[in-house]
């Protein structure tokens, strides 16, 4: 991959859209950016990106008009619940906010990372050299959330974060910050779409989460890009001791996808568990991987997941629970079940446990398959048509996921693009 | 045509994955009649019963079946059971993420037809007086269909879809096998509660225990895929008393399987 060639007017563009940051900020880019041109491609054991057209150039986008309308096909604009609206990288709407508890914050990455402390924490979860695309990531990143919830903060109700691209050519990059200090509670949950027109565009998000002792945090992120962009994205946590950190999530996107979340479970007794649902449609190829990884004793991990894959959708599920040695008294479970409906779908659970400590508790759980003759046999002696058994047998596979989705605003909007999708 | 519920089946034979099961079987139910199949393992008695129903895996090579005069072979299973045939079956399926009484109203409003459908509260009512009527506890409603039940609440889950549904022809395969006496009562008094000219009823089993409970009008014996034997409530207990064996000697049968002899 590479940045399209530029010409120095361009280039001149580029360089005034990351002019006002802080020189911290300035020294973390030049650096990521270094590690870009030196990293090789990335190797993933069943995605390329070789093969995918696009091209970007990270300028600032055209003021965006006309957005309310796909976002609030999402969530409530002036709902119960705060709120930041992102479109091509520019906030567009902040509200709901009157009501935080003393001391939290909430506010752009790119306005925090005026602060060299703040600077200092990215990158510390998710390692700017840990491959080419989050170096690259990291040098052209634009804009995303910062939460940064004080000691004892208990947040309540959900902070809610859309990314919604509109232009293409640009490069989306958004990238969040979530900080929850010593027993602090907060609950955020981070939307990503596009618009149709959106092709051939280059998608690459970061969240990073640091849970410190006692804290909980719940953070659920659903994307659905359309067919044709590609998009890779790591959400990760980093929990201290007896901090609980859990990952709703849902890709839903029609394009090219390789996707990881889960968490680094670094102090004692620290725990983390997920819930993920993938559907695949058209031809989208979902590549996609829960990775736990055990560096604590007694820390815990369970996450479960469902996909389904219809059309001529590709989607491979990784459940990897990694226990490190020292990590005595762990216990790390995983489940992942996929369902294909049609015959040209393919679906691919690999589980993968890796244990480097003697005492301690794992289990794994992986089931690929169709929906169980039996199953619509059953229904359908009760009268019910076979298309709708199918449904029934469908929804009811997805629905432990969708119960987990915690605004209730939200869900209806993801069951209605799943909806959508499986007619 | 006679508002009494009639499935007249005629020279029955059907195989699975090729191989014959049925070897030609006939029965008549009407409205109003409990009907006994009996008869050892692996006879073709749940055969006989997923095949009235239409399961992909048997296919039906001869014979026919009749459903108030209508062809039920020719129809897919949906539309059977919304004809009035019902199967208790003798494994029900779980499927998660789909409530019982969600179930139970979806496919009660497709037996009645669009149009037609039920109060979504007179449903609820009805289904929790249903639900007393057979001991099962209100949280039954809610719960995934059949995930996680024991046996014996499937089984009675089976009775309840059953008296929601109110098919004219109802087929309940082992629908006593697993329960212990108290819930055998309770089912059987569930079925005998829905007894009369509006419906038909045919129990396979492997007791004569249940036909104390549940009168049978009519007991037939199965073996080697067809009814070797018919008689009434006198031959179940002399079954009961006496075991097979003495069919078998009478009709020179030495395997009673439908494997023997293939
Ligand atoms: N789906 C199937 N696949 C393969 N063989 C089958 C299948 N269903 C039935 N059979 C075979 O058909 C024969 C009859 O089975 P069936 O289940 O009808 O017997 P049954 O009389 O109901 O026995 P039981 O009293 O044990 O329930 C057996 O040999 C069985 O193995
Ligand atoms: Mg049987």
């Amino acid at each position: 991959m590479s940045i399209t060639q530029v010409s120095p007017e361009l280039e001149h563009d580029i360089q005034k859209v990351f002019e006002s940051d802080s020189a911290a900020l300035k020294e973390f880019r030049g650096n990521a950016q270094q590690r870009y041109q030196e990293l090789p491609e990335p190797h993933f054991d069943r995605s390329s990106l070789e093969n995918r057209i696009y091209s970007f150039i990270p300028i600032e986008a055209n003021e965006p008009t006309d957005w309310q309308k796909a976002v609030e096909s999402l969530v409530d604009l002036n709902g119960e619940h705060p709120l930041l609206v992102f479109v091509d990288d520019r906030l567009v709407h902040l509200g709901g906010l009157e009501n935080l508890p003393n001391g939290v914050t909430v506010k752009t990455l790119r306005e925090a990372a005026q602060e060299a402390n703040v600077v200092a924490l990215l990158g510390s979860v998710v390692p700017v050299n840990e491959n080419k695309w989050i170096a690259l990531q990291s040098a052209f990143w634009q804009n995303g959330v910062y939460i940064h919830a004080p000691k004892n903060a208990v947040m309540p109700g959900v902070i809610q974060v859309v990314h919604l691209t509109t232009q293409k050519g640009r490069g989306t990059f958004p990238r969040n910050l979530i900080v929850a200090d010593a027993n602090s509670q907060l609950s955020v949950l981070d939307l990503y779409v596009a618009s149709d027109e959106v092709e051939e565009e280059l998608h690459i998000g970061i969240t990073e989460v640091i849970a410190a002792e006692g804290s909980q945090v719940s953070y659920g992120v659903i994307t659905n890009f359309p067919k044709q962009t590609t998009s890779y994205w790591v959400r990760r946590a980093k929990a201290a001791r007896d901090s609980r950190v859990d990952f709703t999530v849902g890709e839903l996107g029609e394009g090219y996808t390789i996707g990881e979340f889960g968490s680094l479970l670094e102090g004692e007794g620290s725990s983390s568990n997920g819930h993920a649902v993938a559907l695949g449609t058209g031809r989208a190829h979902m590549d996609l991987t829960a990775k736990m990884v055990h560096v604590a004793k007694f820390s815990q991990s369970d996450t479960s997941a469902r996909g389904v894959m219809q059309g001529r959708a590709d989607g491979v599920y990784r459940g990897v629970t990694h226990i490190q040695k020292g990590a005595s008294g762990a216990v790390g479970e995983q489940s992942e079940r996929l369902l294909m409906l049609s015959p040209k779908s393919r679906a691919d659970a690999i589980p993968m446990l890796l244990i480097d400590e003697n005492d301690v508790k794992c289990g794994h759980a992986a089931s690929v398959g169709q929906i169980s003759e039996e199953q619509l046999f059953y229904l359908m002696s009760r009268g019910i048509s076979e298309a709708e058994a199918k449904r029934m047998v469908v929804w009811g596979f997805l629905d432990p996921v969708l119960a987990a989705l915690p605004v209730d605003r939200v869900r209806q909007a993801v069951v209605q693009i799943l909806e959508r999708k499986m007619n | 045509m006679a508002n009494i519920p009639e499935l007249a089946i005629h020279g029955l034979q059907a195989s699975v994955e090729g191989k014959e099961i049925l070897r030609g079987v006939n029965l008549t139910v009407r409205g109003g009649e409990v009907h006994a199949i009996m008869g050892p393992n692996g006879t073709g008695k749940s055969t006989l019963a997923s095949s009235l129903m239409g399961h992909p895996k048997y296919q039906v090579t001869a014979g026919s079946a009749m459903l108030d005069g209508e062809d039920l072979l020719a129809m897919k299973v949906d539309e059977r059971a919304r004809k009035g045939l019902f199967l208790a079956m003798q494994y029900p399926s779980e499927v998660t993420g789909v409530s019982n009484a969600n179930f139970l109203r979806i496919a009660l409003n497709s037996r009645r037809g669009e149009g037609n459908e039920v109060p979504v509260l007179k449903f609820h009512k009805e289904l929790q007086s249903k639900m007393k009527m057979l001991s099962m506890d209100p949280s039954f409603a809610e719960r995934y269909l059949n995930e996680g039940f024991s046996g014996g609440e499937k089984k009675r889950n089976e009775i309840l879809q059953m008296a929601v549904l109110q098919p004219r022809i109802a087929i309940l395969d082992e629908i006593d096998s697993g329960l212990d006496i108290d819930a055998l009562k309770i089912v059987a008094q569930g079925v005998n509660e829905l007894r009369g000219p509006e419906l038909g009823v045919l129990i396979i089993t492997h007791y004569q225990r249940i036909l104390d409970y549940v009168k049978p009008d009519y007991v037939h014996v199965m073996m080697q895929g067809r009814i070797v034997r018919s008689g009434g409530q006198e031959l179940a207990e002399e079954l009961e008393a006496r075991g097979y064996d003495w069919i078998k000697e009478e009709l020179g049968i030495v395997d009673e399987t439908v494997s023997a002899g293939v």
